[in-house]
């Protein structure tokens, strides 16, 4: 095997990611018919899942893989485009496809039917190709390329059913929100750039990279530096959807469900935390600060909107921010490996809950459609006992809905606790007000506990609410064979095994010992290995006994749809409303202000000026007219009247004439005799 | 002896009477009357200084090669007077005027 | 004659052939029309792929310039004033040559789209030859005499193609175009007669118009008006910075910048289609390479006192036309704002003089030129077929008319700066080059970068909003469907066209190294000189 060299390898590493591009290329530029693309794209995308698999295997915790061609040179500085494969980038290049794969089979039966399937192939092949890409490569500058892109074919696959006006609006506002985020990414790459000359990841933020020289002796412009890193941060909150700029993953749910599962598990959500590992260096103390606030506040703030949602893929949305907000706090209190390693569990658990999620509204929307009744097929009001109906989606979802809660044997466990443990120890190291976030964190793992379980009590137990309402018959089966599949798949991830060998202490795990650990090992006065989880996993069976309690066995919760609290969390903060007055109207006004002024006042003065020079001319004119002409005028009348008066001289009579002769000679006589000098 | 101003006065009240002829009358036989006044009222000088010249007499040799002349002149003009009464139907010179144009 | 000269009068003798074919042949004028100009696209491609942009880097030294004629033209005793000498002197380095490629592309397209233009066909083409001729002599010219000739020549055919074949309001806005830029050239004439008296020919000592001397400040008359030793003042001000300015305002009203932009909307929306098409991609071109080639220059010193002016208008071009364009209801003038956005990042760029800032700026002109015409040409798409652009009018587009939904979907996210694209790697580069300027020759402040990156966010405000609005949705059009039957997709030319545009914008955002190989030498040489001051 020691034929596959460096260059072999990254030359396999492009090929991963290229293969959804030649999916997204056959399809658009080869012409078809309708609907065609499932078979094509699953094989390029399983071929993406086995190479990356290799890869795995042959660069995870080994040496790390760096290949770079010329791309382009501006001045003295050249450009470099390359593949940098390490732990972290093969990992994700293993997720990413692996859930890709899942999805993408999935779809095939999620998806059966709609009439511009084609395009659904074509823009998921360009999703995992910006994913893949985005994971490999080498150079700030394309990474932001790829980041862009994105957000661009996640704005493809949230706007897919684009007759739907609410889609629309909703892939409009999560491509702007990103927007707004790449633009901290683009200044990030401007001050990297202009501080260090170069945009290259290893050579920046390698182990000896000049970000971690600079960021250790202080010689740097160090202000700069962190402006940089929260700028990152900025374009981070943007792609994982945290506050404040999370606005637009309850809205993308307006997409396919199984857009969304894969946006929300492994690919663009998961996109911003990854961008924090690549470049984690440049992160200062400060920064940090604010990105464990930031996710502590986010995860929060998520989770009690959670607990106030009808809507099944909104719920699952906030969690998913929730979630987010959690691998936050991981990457602020600098338990890096922790935060990637909540990603995967999570991507893994949460894109179950996802699939399971819309394998119910996939039959909901059968029954609506058989039923021909009018109801949304979303709402867990309407939902209800379906866990006769549907065992293995029920089964399934509970071990996912167990691994978002924590619940020691998942996966979820693991990881959770790894980050909280983590933020408690890096608090203690701290002190001040930032002890605050891991009793956040710890509070919002009890909501979390609490918002699920009355997901799945509401969506599972009792009975059907819709029953006899439209149809005796409650017709709703087991979801289809591929998508049942699937989610088997991925509820053996949601178990401890995949990850660790011991069931209740994550340090086994083999991610987290692929990456690097908290730097703080503080010798704290607990022991909060042993405490928390103890802790976290006591109030989080309380909390879904609670859940049961309200939901399963009284079948009447304590009604507060009329308690302000509840109204400020069923309208998510407001944050929505303020963003849409504030910024929305805001920009939308300033505009037509402007192009009031440019009418107005810029082209109005251009009028002026225009109307000036009109009236000037026409001065001129009467000036023209009547001053300089009428002079010339006056010149020529008096000619005339001198010439006509003349001409009365000139009769014609002989006697006129030797009169004036006469006279003549006359007055020559008068002349000489009185003037006689002459 | 009758001084020499006696008869440049009367020479030149006949002239004087000539000219206005000449140049008022509305008859060209008349102007032609006025013309013949001023010529001889020039004759006169002629005469008058003659005395001057007592040797050669050139006043009166002059005055008589003027009346000769005079003599010819009104040949002359009385048949251009006719020429003209024949194409104008007039001897008015008012009324003759195409030197205008 | 050699290559240039053939470059620039190929379209004239074309247009002349036109004018003296019989009017029965009406029909076949567009051929050689597309004839001449695709023989130009030939040749600009063959002058591309054999220009070596290491060797002719150009800007100061006739001997850095690829093909180059300079012939003695006009050339009169004056008696005690010298020799008026002007040179027909043609060359080309690494800043023109890119521009003669686009040129004689967006040409091609231009005359391609002229089969919607459907009276007076002679005049119109033969006035289109004229115009081509005009730009290539612009891009050309070394000889600011000749030059001013050719900038002038071009006034005249677009005057009459905007005021003939224009919409609704066609002779204000033909006016206005023509006072405005005439405007600009009048007084640019005045610093071309200054500059004329200041500068000697250093072989012959005759008082010359060529550029290339009056880069060399050696090259300057002691005492003269321009000399930068003799520090003269008009009114007041630095005459050198006088004429930096004079002429900065020339080009800019073609660029054009805030607050002299407004003969933009106006023409655009007004000019048929060809003409929009040569307006944006080639006309705003010339003002971007008038101040790169003859301000910058001529004029470095001032260049570089003004620079924070400079960048300052190029922040608030990009977010003030960025905000019109968010106003606009008619799609045309929304893409005219557009415009006005798009090239205040040339103008951040320029601004910055670093090597990274100037190649960003020049691969947005080129970008902007492809993307412009592809915009242009998807507006007279529709507009042809049903005679609206408002966008209210229409309404789920996507579904009768989905081959032209997918390329004004390329189209719009190209000119969002979509990676991928060339606009992309043009803005991005734009913006580091401002930005990056504080450190390298602290000419710009950091924050007119980020500001400028604003204008990033806008573009996808307003195109993004205006692609929901027109184009998802269920269908609803104004016209109802009498409009449906008459919106039929896209044709087999209008694809070509399309493609062909598209395929330019992603080669160059993919490999920008197609463009940046051959300037960056010439790039490094103007700021070298500029640096010289």
């Amino acid at each position: 095997m020691e034929t596959l060299t460096q260059g072999n390898l990254s030359l396999l590493a492009a090929l991963t990611a290229l293969l959804p591009l030649i999916t997204f290329l056959g399809i658009t530029l080869i012409p078809g018919k309708q609907g065609r693309g499932a078979y094509f794209s699953i094989f390029n995308i399983s071929v993406s899942l086995l190479l990356s698999a290799f890869l795995f295997f042959k660069i995870w915790n080994r040496n790390i893989v760096h290949e770079q061609l010329s791309w382009f040179t501006i001045g003295g500085t050249e450009f470099t485009a390359g593949i940098l494969l390490n732990n972290l980038s093969v990992l994700m290049l293993v997720l990413v496809s692996l859930i890709s794969l899942l999805v993408h089979i999935y779809s095939t039966m999620y998806m059966l039917g709609d009439p511009y399937l084609h395009r659904y192939w074509a823009y998921l092949g360009l999703f995992c190709f910006a994913m893949l890409g985005l994971v490999i490569i080498d150079n700030l500058l394309i990474v932001y390329m790829f980041w862009e892109l994105v957000g661009f074919s996640s704005y493809l696959l949230i706007g897919f059913w684009f007759t739907k006006e609410a889609a629309t609006q909703a892939s409009k506002k999560a491509f702007i929100v990103n927007r707004l985020g790449d633009l901290g990414f683009l200044t990030g790459i401007m001050i990297v750039f202009s501080t260090f000359r170069t945009l290259d990841i290893n050579l920046l933020f390698g182990e000896e990279g000049l970000v971690a020289q600079t960021v250790g002796s202080g010689i740097a412009p160090g202000a700069w530096l962190t402006i940089a890193g929260l700028a990152f941060f900025l374009a981070a909150t943007a792609k994982s959807a945290q506050f404040p700029l999370h606005t637009w993953l309850p809205d993308a749910m307006e997409g396919p469900t199984s857009v969304s599962s894969l946006i929300h598990a492994a690919t663009m959500v998961a996109a911003g935390v990854f961008l924090l590992a690549r470049i984690y260096p440049i992160f200062d103390p400060t920064v940090l600060v604010v990105i464990a606030s930031i996710g502590a506040f986010t995860a929060f703030m998520a989770a009690t909107i959670a607990l106030t949602q009808n809507d099944i893929k909104r719920i699952l949305a906030f969690s998913t921010i929730s979630q987010l907000g959690f691998m936050m706090i991981a990457m602020g209190v600098g338990a890096y490996g922790a935060g990637i390693f909540h990603l995967v569990t999570h991507a893994f658990f949460k894109c179950l809950l996802f699939l399971a999620a819309g394998a119910v509204i996939h039959e909901m929307a059968h029954f609506r459609a058989k039923t021909e009744a009018d109801f949304d097929h979303q709402d867990i009001r309407n939902m209800g006992g379906l866990r006769k109906a549907m065992p293995l989606t029920f089964i399934t979802m509970i071990l996912a809905s167990l691994a978002l809660s924590g619940i020691p044997f998942t996966s979820g466990f693991l990881s959770k606790d790894a980050i909280l443990i983590q933020s408690f120890e890096w608090a203690d190291s701290q002190g001040g007000w930032v002890k605050l976030i891991p009793y956040s964190a710890l509070l919002t793992s009890l909501l979390t506990a609490f918002y699920i379980f009355r997901l799945i009590f509401k969506t599972f137990f009792g009975e059907f609410r819709l029953k006899g309402q439209f149809s005796d018959k409650v017709i709703i089966h087991e979801a289809p064979a591929a998508m049942k599949y699937v989610m088997v798949v991925l509820a053996v991830f949601c178990l401890f095994l995949g990850f660790s060998f011991h069931p209740l202490s994550y340090e086994g795990s083999w991610i987290l010992q692929g990456l690097p650990q908290q730097a703080i090992k503080h010798a704290s006065v607990f022991d909060y290995h042993t405490f928390i989880p103890v802790i976290v996993n006591v109030l989080a069976i309380l909390m879904i006994a609670l859940a049961y309690k309200w939901y399963v066995k009284s079948k009447q919760a304590p009604d507060l749809s009329s308690n302000p609290v509840f109204l400020f969390l069923n309208r998510q903060w407001f944050f929505d409303d303020i963003y849409q007055r504030l910024f929305v109207n805001g920009t939308t006004k300033l505009a037509s202000r402007a192009f009031l002024f440019d009418k107005k006042v810029v082209d109005g003065l251009v009028n002026l000026i225009a109307n000036i020079g009109i009236v000037l001319s026409k001065i001129s004119d009467w000036l023209d007219r009547y001053v300089v002409d009428g002079l010339i005028h006056a010149v020529a009348s008096m000619a005339k009247t001198i010439g006509n008066f003349a001409r009365n001289f000139q009769t014609g009579r002989l006697q006129h004439y030797l009169l004036t002769m006469v006279l003549v000679v006359l007055c020559f006589f008068i002349i000489k005799l009185f003037f006689p000098a002459i | 002896m009758i001084p020499l101003a006696h008869f440049m006065l009367v020479s030149a009240i006949l002239f004087c009477i000539g000219l206005y002829a000449v140049l008022a009358k509305k008859n060209a036989i008349m102007i032609l009357i006025g013309i013949e006044f001023m010529l001889n009222a020039a004759i006169l000088n002629f005469v008058a200084f003659s005395k001057h010249d007592k040797i050669a007499l050139g006043g009166q040799v002059f005055a008589l090669f003027a009346i000769v002349l005079a003599a010819a002149t009104v040949a002359v003009t009385l048949a251009i007077i006719l020429n003209v009464y024949k194409y104008y139907r007039t001897i008015d010179p008012t009324k003759i005027d195409q030197l205008r144009d | 004659m050699s290559l240039l000269s053939l470059l620039i009068f190929l379209p004239l003798a074309a247009g002349l052939l036109i004018l003296v074919l019989p009017y029965a042949w009406q029909q076949r004028y567009k051929y050689v029309a597309l004839a001449a100009v695709g023989i130009q696209v030939i040749m600009s491609a063959f002058i591309y792929l054999n220009f070596d942009g290491n060797a002719f880097s150009g800007i100061d030294a006739k001997s850095k310039y690829q093909l180059v004629e300079q012939v003695s033209w006009i050339n009169l005793q004056l008696g005690r004033l010298g020799s008026l000498q002007i040179d027909y002197f043609l060359g080309i380095d690494g800043l023109s040559m890119p521009f003669l490629v686009l040129s004689s592309v967006v040409m091609f397209i231009a005359v391609l789209s002229s089969w919607e233009i459907k009276t007076n066909l002679k005049g119109y083409f033969a006035l289109l030859m004229l115009l081509n001729t005009a730009i290539m002599g612009v891009f050309c010219a070394l000889d600011f005499f000749l030059f001013y000739i050719f900038y002038e020549l071009m006034l005249l055919p677009l005057y009459f193609l905007i005021g003939m074949w224009g919409g609704a309001r066609r002779e204000y806005a033909a006016i206005k175009f023509f006072l405005y830029t005439l405007f600009g050239s009048v007084f640019m004439l005045l610093v071309i007669i200054g500059l004329y008296f200041s500068v000697q020919d250093p072989i012959t000592g005759n008082h010359t118009f060529n550029m290339l001397h009056m880069m060399n400040p050696d090259n300057y008359i002691p005492g003269s008006i321009f000399s930068a030793l003799a520090e003269q003042q008009i009114f007041g001000i630095p005459a050198r910075l006088l004429g930096f300015i004079v002429l900065f305002i020339a080009f800019a009203i073609k660029v054009p910048i805030v607050p002299l932009h407004t003969w933009l909307p106006d023409a655009h929306v007004e000019a048929p289609t060809p003409v929009s098409i040569i307006l944006a991609g080639i006309l705003l071109k010339i003002g971007g390479y008038g101040i790169l080639r003859i301000c910058m220059s001529i004029f470095p010193d001032a260049a570089i006192d003004s620079a924070w002016w400079l960048g300052l208008i190029g922040v608030v071009s990009i977010i003030y036309g960025a905000l019109n364009a968010l106003a606009q209801n008619d799609l045309k003038r929304m893409i005219a704002y557009s415009s006005v956005s798009h090239m205040g990042f040339v103008l951040l760029g320029i601004a910055s003089i670093t090597a990274e800032g100037i190649s960003g700026a020049m691969l947005q002109m080129i970008s902007h030129g492809f993307l412009s015409t592809m915009l242009f040409f998807l507006v007279g798409v529709i507009y042809n077929r049903v005679h609206s652009r408002y966008i209210h009018d229409f309404r789920g587009l996507a579904l009768i008319m989905p081959k032209y939904t997918t390329f004004i979907m390329i189209a719009f996210f190209a000119s969002l700066g979509l990676p991928g694209f060339s606009a992309f790697i043009a803005e991005a580069f734009s913006l580091i080059g401002a930005f990056t300027s504080e450190s390298v020759n602290g000419l710009l402040p950091r924050w007119m970068a980020i500001c400028g990156s604003i204008g990033i966010l806008l573009s996808a405000a307003y195109l993004l909003w205006t692609l929901q609005r027109m184009f998802f949705g269920k269908t609803r059009l104004m016209g109802g469907e009498d409009w449906k039957s008459k919106l039929t997709d896209v044709n087999g030319r209008e694809i070509f066209v399309l493609t062909s545009l598209t395929v330019f914008a992603l080669l160059l955002g993919i490999l920008p190294s197609l463009a940046f190989d051959k300037m960056n030498a010439s790039v490094l040489e103007l700021i070298r000189l500029v640096n010289l001051k």
